[in-house]
């Protein structure tokens, strides 16, 4: 419980310290009060985490996530050289299993860097991302790229689980 | 030593260099604004990150954390306004409809307008079997 409320400031402390780049005593009591201030000026909805993080998972999603950037930068270069102007394109439904924002959320970002998807549109209530697939020139790459999202999804839900909903009173 | 790392930091910045030429060469060709988003949003931002690790190491430790700030925050932006620009482009027909082999989002669309206009209910076309006209 109070870790929640924590995990903000921390981490607007931690950026402050990055930024200059060293940790003395100015420092850190100027970042203390510019935390506050941010806190007081900018009050964000507390994020409902009910996900439980599972670290080692997590940096092997990170890796995962930095192959897939260098795999989809290369696959749109050479889009923009191979086919330029005359490039196919799909649009896809792609429905999600989850009912969590944090996951929801997740997802869309691990979308974005893979490669040939990006996310257009996020139907929250019926729980369907559109997502544009670059190069897709017949519809069973389109079905692939489809396919990778939902891939996408579970790599984010092994990473991230949703605890189990409190009983009702 | 120092000459290892001068040949690791400048092959790191010329191959960053190189992806953002190709996200440029992209933004010129693709025909819509969505498809730019995929040079931009792709091609550039490993170009960028490519540009600032061959710089993490030519630099002292007291630098490096901001540059590693500034990898980790066009990471998490790009997803953000690929979304939120893909999104109005879409909605504003800045689309290149001739080069699209299929469109489900505009089923969706088409199917929600019918319903709000209340026009007859007609059961819902299985918007995966319909091709985009």
């Amino acid at each position: 419980m109070t870790l929640r409320y924590l995990v903000q400031p921390l981490w607007l402390l931690l950026l402050w310290l990055m930024l200059w780049g060293s940790v003395s005593a100015v420092v850190l009591i100027g970042g203390l009060a510019v935390v506050i201030a941010v806190r007081a000026a900018f009050r964000m909805p507390a994020v409902d985490l009910r996900v439980t993080l599972r670290p080692l998972r997590l940096i092997g999603l990170f890796w995962h996530l930095l192959i897939q950037l260098v795999s989809s930068a290369t696959s749109v270069a050479w889009a923009a050289i191979r086919h330029g102007g005359h490039v196919p394109a799909a649009v896809m439904e792609v429905p999600l299993e989850e009912d969590s924002d944090v996951i929801i959320a997740a997802t869309v970002f691990f979308t974005a860097m893979s490669p040939g998807s990006l996310v257009l549109e996020i139907d929250r209530e019926r729980r369907v991302l559109y997502v544009h697939g670059l190069p897709a020139g017949t519809r069973a790459e389109a079905e692939r790229r489809r396919r990778s999202v939902r891939q996408a999804e579970r790599a984010t839900v092994s990473a991230l689980k949703e605890a189990p909903k409190e009983a009702p009173k | 030593m120092t000459a290892l790392t001068n040949v690791v930091s400048s092959v790191l910045m010329l191959v960053g260099a190189l992806f953002c030429l190709l996200a440029g060469v992209g933004v010129l060709r693709f025909p819509d604004a969505i498809c730019r988003l995929h040079a931009a949003a792709k091609a550039q931002t490993l170009g960028v990150v490519l540009i600032l690790l061959g710089t993490e190491l030519q630099v002292s430790v007291k630098f490096a954390w901001a540059l590693l700030l500034v990898a980790v925050f066009q990471l998490i932006t790009v997803p953000v306004t690929g979304q939120v620009v893909g999104r109005t482009a879409y909605r504003t027909g800045e689309i290149y409809r001739p080069g699209l082999v299929m469109d489900e989002l505009a089923d969706r669309l088409a199917a929600d307008a019918r319903r709000e206009s209340g026009e007859p209910a007609e059961p819902r076309e299985d918007a995966q079997e319909r091709g985009n006209g």
